[in-house]
Parts: structure tokens; C-alpha cells; sequence
């Protein structure tokens, strides 16, 4: 499922990216490679913050749409 | 030879706070060649042949930013002896994957293991020595906020420079790929440096599109390559490049078991913080509450009180006099006592009263950016720009553009995306900016008195513009397409470092005390003479009839343009063309034209005689939107030809803003009037109608560009 429909507080595993060449290099550079850990820190309006790798990322919801958890 | 150090690291990793404390005030500020990425070059304090170059912040070396291939080809192409690589060790893990590349590039690297302070409040432990091994570098612990081991860093780069010590990668792919590497590396051999041979194959295996491009392999050893990559592939069923980076963080994760001790994974204050601030429902008003005390203080209160001072008390009492009376003294020619004292120094002195204010709003939105309360503001305001094709990032530039549009041009380099950066570009200015409060305060206070509420809704009329040009804009085929989606990463909040703060504000304060120095210095050298001189019946010389002046002929051809606009006249016209060198000088040229010398905002004879320059109120209101909202003064200009650099786009940007400024004045002022002082309906209110009705269907037509694709729709059918 998306990264959108995790629930917060919650330690996922991310299964895959999906979208541009671009857009996969550069949420791999931040940090979200396939197996490695997410959680959700907050949410607001479909927007999300994660931690991952221990860095707080701000997503917007179409962008958290393409991690697949 | 000089020594040249670069610092190299993520975004928000202290490199910038590392940067100030290594080279203090004897810093370079300009942009890579042909391209607007920040460029800061500075030498290493008490060594004058040691350069320092800080690289852009950059998470990866791959060739998909500006900001990495700037920083790649610098290392690649510039050679500096040594790269102090400033890693987070508050997120090493993170931070350590751009590590990897670095490492491998064939130049010394020192690594700086920043922020160590925080790892060690939060009980956590990291074994530097482990580190360094398996890194195949020095680490070094620092802590640039507190200053702490950054000239250690310095020092022992400066040695490894001198000693000639090289950097051997430590780390190392699965068998598979280290032996399709090493197939590559003997392919190529011939084709690439020694020294480089490792990232080289590295490139080429992950299909590197720039290295390729440059390399221009023979087609044999294209076709081999290609093998050679696709059969590593197929044993990993993956594409080349995600099979490198998920070994790299493979190895990061397992140097991370070995050298670091976690104590607690809970939350941090910094998460906390978060909780608060970014909530659903107080994310808003926590912010308006930050922005009403930012603004509170900045513009009404202290700001008022050291504009108030520098005006009034070191202009008008000190300054202007003593130069009266030197000039005297010395036996000065009256104009020319009149040119120094009453043009420059006036005219100046004008524009120098809001660089106090301007300086305090900066230094609070500094401190808001340094602790990191700005990215959070991205965040929260991107759910309300996203709907009006705008990005939260987009934002920041619009709030600096509240004080100043230069900096607030500038600003807009942190929108990665072309086509937001540039929709952003050509909106901040409608905010209105510090030098646009007296125009303002001029026509509130001299045709509308009794309406208290004129000053914020001319904020409001700027948010009203922006929003407006976001939905027509991005109808258009120029910027179809959803603003890039929003990415950001939110640095952990912490204390301001006092001289980050103040470096910063100086940045963005500086280019209003140099425009007052430069252009507005000659400009107001210039309208004073044109106003004073003129051909008369005598011949040529100074005029004692203003309406006979050089500058009232040339307000005159001007005038008629603004005629549909309700201030057809020369004064009106002067004042809006002398507004293009600086917004404030509107007012100004107001107090020179009525023969009121040097006047304020708020002075009752220009109060009083404002009015009769207008056939109406609404004709005031209407001069007052085209100010406020035309092209911005040359200074801005400027900063918008050197972020698009491109001539064209300045030119599209400047004309937009124009015609919107006067289509809007044009609407106010036939419709207003109509409406509400009794003009007898005519062709120009038929023709205003007409206009809104344009703007109505540019801003609610369906848009889809593929249709427009077929069928080009023409834009500014307003005009």
C-alpha cells in the first residue's frame, strides 16, 4: 500500500518506489531505499512527515503516493 | 601555490555555519558559471594562500540536480587538494551515503564529523576510530555552531594538502558487481585518468548520461560496457544504478551496527516541537501568531522608532544642514548646494530611513530560517498553495519580498522546479515590499482618511495577485502541469548561531544599501535636474516654473497612457516612471513637484494638495494599485534578469506585472467611478467590463493541455 495509508507513529518497510527516474533517484539519495524503515511522524491534510534514516522529511501527499510501504 | 579546500556535504549539515567560521568576513559571494547556483569562496582565516570553496548543500553525487553536477565537476574538473566532507552525525547514516561517493573520486577527504554535540546529549555513541578505518579517512569531531574543532578540521587539511596523503575507498559492492566493475575498469583503461579510475567505472556502470557524454566511448567498447552492465542486471533484477545505491546503504547499514551506539530510538525534542507546530489545527495560528510579532516589532514598533531617528534626527537635523553649511562655507554655487543637499542627500537619506527596519525584519526571518522554523512554514503552507498551482516553497520568497524584492528574487532558488521558480519569480514583487509603504500610507492618508483598514488590504490586494496569477498562469501552456511535488527535509530545530544570523541579514539588507548608494544616488542627482532646468524663453537654465521644466515635458508625452487610468497628468506620470528607480521615490518626487521640498508621507500640504491631482477617489486608488503592482525598480528588475537569466523571460516577467498592473488600475478607475462617483457610463467602462470578463475566463476556463496543445489559446486577451 502507499506510504499515505500508514498509520502514524508506525515502523514500516518500504517495498518499492514508484514514478519518474528523477523523482526515484532523488527519494533514494534522501534515504528511501527499497527495505529500509519509515515511520510517520505526523500528518496534516494528506501531507506527511517521516522519519527516515533518522532525518524528518517532509512529503507532500502525491510524493508519499509513490512509496510503496 | 595556493591551497584549495572544499566543503562538501548535505543540505542543512552546519556547512554553511562551518564555512563563516573558517573564513570569517573575507568571503566571496557569487554563482557557478552559467548557473544560478550560489557560489561562496573565502580564505581560511590566518593562512592567506589557503582557498575555501563551500559547494552546494547535495545528497548524492548522481547527475540529477544542478547543485550535483556543479559540486561533481568542481571535484572532477577544479582538482582541490582537499575535500572536508561535513557529515550530520545526527543522521550519519543518511549523511554517509554521499560519503561513499565522495571517497571515491580520487581526491584526499577529511571528514568532519559535525554536530557531534547532539549525539552526545542524546546518550548516543559513535566510535570515530572504527569509523575512520572503514571510511578510509580521518574523522574529526566538530561542532560548528559552537565553533568547536572546525580549525582542527582546517589545520589537518592544510597538512594533508602539504604531506600529498591520499584517500584509498574503503568500502566495497557485493562479488557481481565489484567484478563487473573490474571488467569495466580494464576496459576502459586507456580512456579515463589513473586516479579516477574507480568512480569512472562506477559512473559508466551506472549509465551515467553526463560521464558518457563526455567520455564518447568507441562503439565497441559502448556495446561491451552495455553487456557487461546488462548481465549484472539480470542477476539482480535491477536496474544498474538502484543496485550501487542499495549496496551502498547496505554497507552504511553495516558500518552502523559496528560503530554506533544508539541509546533510545523514541522521540526527539525536536519531533516533539514538531507535534505542536505542525499540527492540523494550531499549524496556523502558531504561524500567524510568529508573523504578527515579526511584523509587529519589525515594522510598527522598533522599526518605527530607528526610521523615525534616521530620518528626522540624523537626515534632516544633522546631515543636511551640516552639508548646507559646509557648501555655504566654501562658497558653493546655490544649485549646487540645492543638487547636493536637497537632491542627493534628500533623495538618499529617503531610501537609507528603511534600512533599520528592513534590517530587523531580516534579522527575525533569519532566526526563523536558522532554527529551523522555515522549512516547517514550506510545509504547512504547501496544502494552500498546492490549490492555486503554487508550491509551499514558494512561499518563503513572498515573505522575504514583504521587506525587500531582491532578496526575495534571490530567494526563490531553493524551488528546484523550472517552471515554479519562475511563476514565483514573476509574482513575489505584487507583495508589497518596505519601499512601497509610503505610496501607500501617501494615498490612504490624502484621499481615503477615514478608512483605517486601506494598509493591510493592500497585503491582502498583493495575496489577491499572486493567487490570481497562479490559476491564469498555470493555465497557460507555459507553466501547465502540478507545481513538483513537495520534498523537504526538516532539519532538527537548535539555536541560532549569532553570526549565521548576522551574515544573513547583512546578505539580504545589502543590496538596498547599495542601491541607495549607486542608482538611486544618480537618479536623484538626475530628477532634480531635470526639474529644476528647462528651455525657456531665455534660452536654456534653471526654471522658476516647474510646468516649464524638462521633466514636466517629458511627464507630458508620458501622461496620456495613464489617462484611461484617472491621473493623466504629468506630476502623476513622473511620480509612477520615477517609482521604476525606487518605489519610495514616488513620494518623494510628489514632495518636489508641489515645491514642498523634502517631504514624509504623511505631510498635511501634500495631503492637501495629492487630491487635485485625481478626477476621483477611485482614479487615486487606481494610481496607488499600478505602483504598487507594476514593475518592480530596477534593483529587482535586476535580480529578476539574473535568477532567469534569460533576457526573454525578464522581459515576459516585467510585461506581465505592467499589464496586470494596468488592467487592474484601468478596472478600478472606470468602474469605481461609475459606480460610485457618479462618472456617466461610457466606452471605457464598457471596455473595463470587458476586461473583467476576460479575466474571469482566463481564471475559471477548464484547462487541458492537451487540447491547447492542438489549439494554441491566446493569452492576455485582457490587454
Amino acid at each position: 500500500m502507499p506510504l499515505t495509508m500508514a498509520r502514524t507513529g508506525e515502523k514500516t518497510t518500504v517495498r518499492g518506489i514508484h514514478g519518474k527516474e528523477e523523482t526515484r533517484r532523488f527519494l533514494e539519495s534522501l534515504g528511501f531505499v527499497e527495505g529500509g524503515k519509515v515511520t510517520i511522524v505526523s500528518e496534516m491534510g494528506g501531507n506527511l512527515i517521516v522519519n527516515v534514516k533518522d532525518t524528518r522529511i517532509a512529503l507532500s501527499k502525491a510524493m508519499a503516493s509513490k512509496i510503496m510501504v | 601555490m595556493a591551497i584549495k579546500l572544499a566543503l562538501a556535504g548535505n543540505p542543512n549539515c552546519g556547512k554553511t555555519t562551518m564555512f563563516n567560521d573558517l573564513t570569517g568576513s573575507s568571503q566571496y559571494v557569487g554563482n557557478w558559471p552559467g548557473v544560478t547556483v550560489e557560489k561562496k569562496e573565502g580564505k581560511l582565516r590566518g593562512h592567506q594562500d589557503v582557498i575555501v570553496t563551500d559547494l552546494p548543500g547535495i545528497y548524492s553525487l548522481s547527475p540529477y540536480t544542478l547543485e550535483e553536477v556543479v559540486t561533481r565537476d568542481y571535484i572532477m574538473n577544479e582538482h582541490p587538494d582537499v575535500v572536508i566532507n561535513l557529515v550530520d552525525a545526527s543522521n550519519i547514516e543518511r549523511n554517509l551515503y554521499l560519503t561513499t561517493q565522495v571517497t571515491e573520486m580520487g581526491i584526499p577527504v577529511i571528514i568532519a564529523l559535525n554536530m557531534i554535540d547532539i549525539v552526545k546529549k542524546n546518550g548516543d555513541r559513535i566510535d570515530t576510530h572504527k569509523l575512520a578505518a572503514a571510511l578510509g579517512c580521518e574523522v574529526i569531531e566538530t561542532s560548528a555552531v559552537k565553533g568547536a574543532g572546525s580549525k582542527e578540521v582546517a589545520d589537518r587539511a592544510v597538512q594533508m594538502a602539504r604531506a600529498g596523503i591520499m584517500t584509498r575507498p574503503q568500502h566495497t559492492f557485493s562479488g557481481p558487481v565489484e567484478d563487473a566493475l573490474a571488467r569495466i575498469r580494464e576496459l576502459a583503461a586507456d580512456l579515463v585518468p589513473a586516479e579516477n579510475a574507480r568512480w569512472y567505472s562506477i559512473k559508466l556502470f551506472e549509465r551515467d548520461a553526463r560521464v558518457l557524454e563526455r567520455l564518447r566511448l568507441p562503439a565497441d567498447v559502448k556495446a561491451e560496457l552495455e553487456t557487461i552492465v546488462s548481465d549484472c542486471e539480470k542477476q539482480f533484477d535491477d536496474d544498474s544504478e538502484s543496485i550501487i545505491t542499495n549496496e551502498r546503504y547496505q554497507y552504511i547499514s553495516g558500518l552502523m551496527k559496528s560503530c554506533v551506539q544508539k541509546k533510545n530510538a523514541g522521540m526527539t525534542t525536536s519531533d516533539r516541537i514538531d507535534k505542536v507546530v505542525t499540527n492540523r489545527w494550531l499549524a496556523l495560528p502558531i504561524f500567524a501568531a510568529v508573523m504578527f510579532v515579526v511584523y509587529y516589532v519589525s515594522v510598527s514598533w522598533l522599526g518605527t522608532i530607528v526610521t523615525d531617528w534616521t530620518n528626522d534626527t540624523l537626515f534632516a537635523e544633522t546631515v543636511q544642514p551640516l552639508a548646507g553649511g559646509w557648501l555655504e562655507a566654501a562658497g558653493a554655487a546655490e544649485w549646487l548646494t540645492g543638487l547636493v543637499v536637497d537632491g542627493i542627500i534628500g533623495g538618499v537619506g529617503a531610501v537609507l530611513g528603511f534600512v533599520p527596519q528592513m534590517f530587523i525584519l531580516f534579522f527575525f526571518l533569519s532566526i526563523l530560517e536558522d532554527c529551523g522554523y522555515m522549512a516547517r512554514v514550506a510545509f504547512i503552507m504547501d496544502r494552500i498553495f498546492r490549490k492555486f498551482g503554487l508550491s509551499g516553497k514558494s512561499f518563503i520568497p513572498m515573505l522575504i519580498s514583504s521587506g525587500c524584492g531582491v532578496p526575495g528574487i534571490m530567494a526563490t532558488r531553493t524551488i528546484e522546479n523550472e517552471k515554479d521558480r519562475r511563476m514565483t519569480i514573476m509574482t513575489t514583487t505584487f507583495i508589497p515590499c518596505g519601499a512601497k509603504l509610503p505610496i501607500i500610507a501617501l494615498i490612504a492618508g490624502a484621499v481615503f482618511p477615514e478608512i483605517t483598514w486601506m494598509a493591510p488590504a493592500t497585503y491582502f490586494f498583493g495575496i489577491f495577485m499572486v493567487i490570481l496569477s497562479g490559476v491564469i498562469l498555470k493555465k497557460t501552456r507555459m507553466f501547465a502541469g502540478d507545481p513538483a511535488p513537495f520534498v523537504m527535509e526538516l532539519p532538527q530545530y537548535h539555536f541560532p548561531a549569532p553570526k549565521g544570523v548576522l551574515i544573513h541579514m547583512w546578505e539580504r539588507g545589502k543590496a538596498f544599501i547599495i542601491k541607495a548608494g549607486t542608482v538611486i544616488f544618480v537618479a536623484c542627482g538626475v530628477i532634480w535636474f531635470l526639474q529644476n532646468f528647462g528651455f525657456t524663453a531665455g534660452g536654456f537654465g534653471m526654471v522658476e516654473d516647474e510646468n516649464m521644466s524638462m521633466l514636466a515635458a517629458i511627464g507630458g508625452v508620458i501622461a496620456p497612457i495613464f489617462a484611461p487610468l484617472g491621473f493623466g497628468n504629468w506630476q502623476a506620470a513622473v511620480a509612477s516612471v520615477s517609482g521604476l528607480v525606487a518605489k519610495e521615490n514616488v513620494v518623494g518626487t510628489f514632495g518636489v513637484l508641489f515645491g514642498l521640498g523634502e517631504v514624509g508621507e504623511d505631510d498635511p500640504a501634500l495631503l492637501a494638495s495629492l487630491p487635485t491631482l485625481f478626477a476621483t477617489s477611485a482614479s487615486a486608488l487606481a494610481f496607488m494599485v499600478f505602483n504598487l503592482t507594476c514593475a518592480p525598480c530596477f534593483a529587482a528588475i535586476g535580480a529578476i534578469r539574473r535568477e532567469m537569466m534569460s533576457a526573454k523571460w525578464t522581459w515576459f516577467a516585467i510585461g506581465y506585472m505592467t499589464g496586470m498592473a494596468y488592467i487592474m488600475a484601468f478596472i478600478i478607475n472606470q468602474l469605481g467611478g461609475a459606480f460610485f462617483y457618479g462618472v456617466p457610463f461610457g466606452a471605457g467602462q464598457v471596455l473595463a467590463l470587458c476586461c473583467v470578463a476576460a479575466l474571469l475566463y482566463l481564471l475559471f476556463r477548464s484547462c487541458n493541455p492537451d487540447r491547447k496543445m492542438r489549439k494554441p489559446a491566446t493569452v492576455g486577451a485582457g490587454a
